[in-house]
């Protein structure tokens, strides 16, 4: 992986194809649960995580909040993928992306982050695999690799509002 | 009641002296073990206008804290940011000033 940078008002970076693959695979997952019946995943934390509750002690008011904006936060989330698909290069490549796509790829790898980070129990303490003996150390792995990825956009963003190259 | 950090009005808003009156609400920034600190600092700039420092300044609270005050103003105005931060992946919830 080339990590993202600003590049002329765009930013840029270059991904293998295992990686590419891999957030490939990683936003069907997002996809999939999103776009699930809520009676077969009410309760599923990563979902609880992604749609949140607006008001934390006033079920009522949570409600109202649910119902005033959980439409648009989902197909919010639903643009945000489409537009990652379709600037993931498959095979491997060059991605390029203009700041409405970049912003994107910004909410899409925190959303997955979000989602990662919840399955596995992130906590402040949590480190990096240091062996990849387990199951977990792999998408401990991948979570990480994911932590590089988003920190490299933010700070390419930051150089392109800036006006930084 | 809201810390000296927080705007009277997000900035981007004219608020008319009626909805003044119900103004006591707040949007706050819970602290998650996930969200990046520069990511949550480039999101406060980029949904409040905050300047630099002051994103920072807000950012290291909900890190050091658990929680900042982000916004205040009107109900309505408040879930409207609050769904902006969701939208964003931010860990956010709107309530009345205490």
């Amino acid at each position: 992986m080339k990590p993202f940078r600003a590049r002329g008002g765009l930013v840029v970076a270059r991904l293998d194809a295992a990686e590419a693959g891999i957030v490939g695979l990683l936003l069907d997952q997002l996809d999939q649960l999103l776009s699930a019946d809520a009676g077969d995943v009410g309760d599923d934390p990563v979902l609880a995580r992604l749609l949140p509750d607006g008001h934390r002690s006033d079920p009522a008011l949570a409600a109202d909040y649910r119902d005033l904006t959980e439409s648009a936060l989902r197909s919010g989330k639903a643009d945000d993928l489409a537009t990652v698909r379709a600037t993931l290069p498959p095979d491997g490549g060059d991605v390029r992306l203009d700041p409405d796509q970049a912003a994107a790829w910004l909410r899409t790898s925190n959303d997955l982050r979000l989602a990662l980070g919840t399955r596995l129990d992130i906590t402040e303490d949590t480190e990096p695999p240091e062996d990849f003996t387990e199951e977990r150390d792999h998408q401990l792995g991948v979570y990480y690799w994911l932590t590089a990825v988003q920190g490299a956009l933010v700070d390419a963003l930051v150089d392109v509002r800036s006006g930084r190259r | 009641m809201a810390g000296p950090l927080a705007p009277e009005r997000t900035p981007d808003t004219t608020v008319d002296e009626a909805s003044d009156l119900d103004r006591p609400w707040v949007t706050i920034v819970w602290n998650d073990p996930v969200n990046l600190m520069n990511y949550v600092t480039f999101v406060l700039q980029e949904l409040f206008g905050y300047d630099e420092p002051t994103a920072t300044t807000l950012m290291l609270q909900v890190h050091h804290e658990g929680r900042a005050i982000v916004s205040s103003g009107p109900r309505e105005r408040m879930e409207h940011d609050t769904s902006r931060l969701h939208a964003y992946g931010l860990w956010a919830s709107y309530q009345k000033d205490s």
